[in-house]
């Protein structure tokens, strides 16, 4: 009997795991395709079927103008700020010094708190009168610099952004890292011996290697940034006047404060498929790299 | 930096002596290995690199400390000191006051945040060993389609399935419920952890399992006994992986769960915020209790959990 179906075994090991994957992500995820295309309301059942409605209106929705441009400047600063800072942190400590282990582990602490927690801690360092941004600019004599950044609406969105990089730094130094350990010694050794100085071997040796890193780097920072909503909605909801509402805030306020259940599914939509789009991208880009490196 | 590990000429066997009595052993090693074995330039180098390191990093912890001495002051304190200075005593009244039930009400939160938390972390643990062990030990036609299918998962925004799932829990009498929230993370879980497992069992060497074959054992004796007794550096990865981000999650409790019976301690935390707008003492004790699980995981076992970041990271 098992020798005759011996896909009996991985089902029975496969079957329960995927029965819950399937209940509640995938099933949830196609549902959310079939209500965005409803005028739900978030309770009963009663609701009708309105074709392409929602997305021909959310496409004229100022507001959700708005947020895929608010989203948008998140995504490129979310690419540059913390990439480029956590590329900088790993190739300065990736040596292996103790002190190294001690300055690294103090980088990473923030991954491991709670978005909320971050939020809350950030709204202080804000705070217009004691926070210290505003005291160190003051100290600096630069009072003219010191603003509300939350309630100010030409700074509200840059300054919860810094609050969400500093956790995503963190994160992007830890594969980084990771993929410097895969640069293999012989070869920066042998760009020295050659003469190369520093920063020639960081450009022509270390760099090339890191793409494999750089790529799942940028993937991940994208796909964060897209579905950020934690550290947004604890310091400012979106607001002022929805100047730091992105995607993932407009879905939720629109769903869960306007009980617009089918207006919200189809930005949920919007944003599954831009986060299918960058998995695309990913995918394409590290079957190159295998290609490159195999 | 890659140009300082090079050996390069030593400093006289003088100033070595000099630097190996010094009266601190620990700052003489360092000291030790930060500029003897470099030349001078590569000395002042590294000095300056570090100065410039040590800065960057007291700027970076900057929120660390504020949250720090805020919880340990009296609200007269903060509001007359700014946050910024240590506090002049260590004042508990903080905490007292956001624990009392009659008051915070951290206490029932952070309960409710471990019964959600320990169960959901493994649930979705030993789903994805299942799963992996299925993948990861036997071939079969269409697996890696399926592998893909389940690790996909992984990258899913929660906002797609925000909706449904709110509706599916209400349909099935579990909202406002803990359960609701460990099933989803448990089904969530799901990818990360068959991932993990699957790429762990595929280097588990199969002589193991032939020769318990011949040896009359059943495939899941196998699987109990010998697989799953390996298997713990893997699942010290997972755990702390899925207990840090299930313990940490906002967005699920928020929209799953609504009396205070099931209210979990993030959400606590941000109640906490709209009862008392400008109780900054008491908000920093509370975030300082609701940090303690995952900053203690963070200390011990800080291997794993890196270990898992990049494992989800770069294979996935």
């Amino acid at each position: 009997m098992l020798k005759r179906h011996p896909w009996l075994i991985p089902a029975s090991f496969l079957t329960l795991p995927l029965l819950v994957y399937f209940t509640f992500v995938i099933l949830p995820t196609l549902n959310s395709l079939y209500y965005s295309f409803t005028d739900w309301v978030g309770y009963g059942d009663d609701f009708n079927f309105v074709g392409l409605a929602n997305f021909e209106k959310i496409f004229t929705d100022r507001l959700f103008g708005n947020a895929i441009k608010n989203t948008a400047i998140w995504l490129v600063l979310a690419m540059t700020a913390p990439t480029g800072f956590g590329l900088v942190l790993a190739l300065a400590l990736q040596g292996k010094r103790r002190i190294n282990a001690i300055y690294k582990s103090l980088f990473y602490l923030p991954i491991c708190l709670s978005p909320i927690i971050i939020g809350i801690i950030w709204v202080w360092l804000y705070s217009p009168k004691l926070g210290i941004v505003n005291i160190f600019l003051r100290a600096l004599s630069l009072d003219h610099l010191a603003t509300a950044w939350l309630a100010n609406p030409n700074t509200t969105l840059y300054a919860v952004f810094v609050a969400w990089a500093w956790q995503q730094t963190g994160l992007t130094m830890v594969i980084f890292l990771a993929g410097l350990t895969s640069v293999p010694t012989p070869l920066v050794e042998a760009a020295k011996v050659d003469g190369a100085n520093y920063w020639q071997t960081l450009r022509k040796v270390v760099l090339p290697m890191l793409r494999p890193a750089t790529v799942v780097v940028f993937a991940l920072t994208a796909i964060n940034a897209l579905k950020s909503f934690e550290v947004i909605w604890v310091m400012t909801m979106g607001g002022p006047f929805n100047k730091s509402d992105t995607l993932a805030v407009f879905m939720y306020s629109e769903s869960f404060r306007k009980f617009k259940m089918g207006y919200g599914s189809s930005a949920a939509v919007v944003l599954f498929v831009m986060t299918m789009v960058i998995i695309a991208l990913y995918f394409r880009q590290t079957s190159k790299a295998e290609e490159l490196y195999d | 930096m890659i140009s300082m590990g090079a050996p390069t000429p030593n400093p006289s066997p003088k100033m070595r002596e000099g630097l190996k009595k010094r009266k601190f052993p620990l700052i003489a090693r360092w000291s030790n290995r930060l500029f003897l074995r470099n030349s001078w330039p590569k000395r002042v180098g590294v000095g300056l690199l570090y100065a410039l390191l040590t800065i960057l990093l007291i700027l970076f912890m900057t929120p660390v400390y504020g949250a720090i001495v805020t919880a340990f002051k009296s609200a007269a304190e903060v509001s007359t000191g700014g946050y910024w200075t240590p506090p002049a005593s260590l004042a508990t009244e903080n905490f007292a006051r956001v624990m009392d039930p009659e008051d915070g009400n951290l206490g029932l939160y952070l309960q409710n945040s471990l019964l959600l938390t320990i169960p959901a972390a493994l649930f979705s643990i030993a789903l994805g060993t299942l799963a992996g062990y299925g993948l990861g030990k036997y071939k079969f036609r269409g697996d890696a389609l399926l592998f893909i299918f389940i690790v996909a998962g992984m990258f899913l925004p929660p906002q797609i399935a925000l909706i449904p799932v709110f509706r599916l829990m209400n349909d099935i009498g579990l909202y406002d419920t803990l359960w609701a929230v460990i099933i989803i993370h448990t089904a969530f879980g799901i990818p990360i952890c068959t991932l993990v497992m699957r790429n762990f069992f595929q280097i588990v060497p199969n002589a193991l399992r032939e020769a318990a074959l011949i040896d009359g054992a059943n495939e899941y004796m196998i699987f109990l006994r010998i697989m799953l007794p390996l298997t713990l550096p893997a699942l010290a990865v997972l755990a702390t992986l899925q207990f840090t981000w299930i313990w940490n999650d906002f967005l699920w409790p928020f929209i799953l769960t609504q009396k205070a019976d099931s209210r979990t301690i993030m959400v606590g935390i941000l109640n906490l915020t709209g009862q008392y707008t400008v109780d900054w003492g008491g908000q920093a004790a509370a975030s300082l209790i609701g940090s303690l699980p995952t900053l203690f995981i963070f200390i011990f076992f800080q291997r794993y959990f890196i270990r898992g970041l990049t494992l989800g990271a770069v294979k996935g």
